[in-house]
């Protein structure tokens, strides 16, 4: 599996939500809401593809090599179904909490449903990790670290701002965003520790 | 700590992906390990010897 093929793959599922979303706006008559989000989900993909293409070169050939490896292929592959399950979780738990749910220990079941998939990706995450050799290993852990550092900063001195009341944060959205920053740091310090090897 | 790998790699006429396939590691730590940006763990270090044929004190040399 490709850099390549993977933009393609988001530029279809793009393709295929906007389209979603011009039928349900001029055929079906679908209330707007439901049009806004199949034109947020096509836009964010269309997004996501743009991304790659941004990619230096060097790092897209790094990571075709990198999928193309055993340990990489068996990632890869349980990588995609937790990915479905999780887009498909999320919307059913969002979707049916805004329906209501009276139960409590319900709609406690069902608003951590998208959580099942995301602990699936880090077993596979964790096994990649144990598959690959030592150079890899050393620079995956490395990112990892620092990402948990920088973003226990970012929290820690957000945590200070919010108490001293200079800025206002939703505590649930301030969960909800600390694993997409570890991702994103972590992709960040990785690309910066690979080229330090090459 | 510099080394020989390359001089030997090309010696066997092998590209650094077929002695990564060959020592179980990506390209990317043939590549690392041939410019000297990494020194490999002995276990690797003694792999490479053994696939060289050659003592692993001829193949890696300390920067003194």
């Amino acid at each position: 599996m490709t850099m390549r093929r993977f933009m393609w793959i988001f530029v279809a599922i793009a393709l295929g939500a906007l389209a979603l979303a011009a039928a349900g706006r001029f055929l079906l008559a679908w209330p707007d809401g439901v049009v806004g989000m199949w034109t947020g989900i096509g836009a964010g993909y269309l997004l996501g593809a743009g991304l790659f293409l941004l990619m230096p070169r060097w790092w897209r050939q790094h990571c075709d090599d990198m999928y193309a490896q055993p340990a990489g292929r068996r990632y890869i592959r349980a990588l995609w179904p937790a990915l479905v399950l999780y887009s498909l979780t999320l919307f059913a738990s969002i979707w049916s909490i805004r329906q209501g749910i009276e139960s409590l220990p319900l709609r406690g079941l069902v608003a951590v449903l998208p959580v099942l998939p995301i602990a699936w990706m880090m077993h596979a995450a964790l096994r990649y990790l144990r598959e690959i050799d030592e150079l890899q290993r050393r620079i995956e852990t490395e990112a990892i670290g620092i990402a948990s550092l920088l973003v226990a900063l970012v929290y820690f001195a957000g945590g200070m701002l919010e108490k001293a009341e200079v800025i206002g944060m939703d505590a649930g959205i301030a969960m909800i965003w600390v694993f997409p920053l570890l991702c994103g740091i972590y992709g960040i310090a990785k690309m910066i520790l690979t080229r330090r090897y090459q | 700590m510099n080394n020989r790998m390359r001089e030997l790699r090309e010696a066997q006429g092998w590209s650094q992906g077929e002695l990564a396939e060959r020592l179980e590691v990506s390209r990317q730590t043939v590549n690392a390990l041939e410019t000297g940006k990494y020194d490999p763990s002995l276990p690797l270090a003694f792999r490479i010897a053994r696939l060289f044929g050659e003592p692993i004190e001829s193949l890696f040399i300390p920067e003194d």
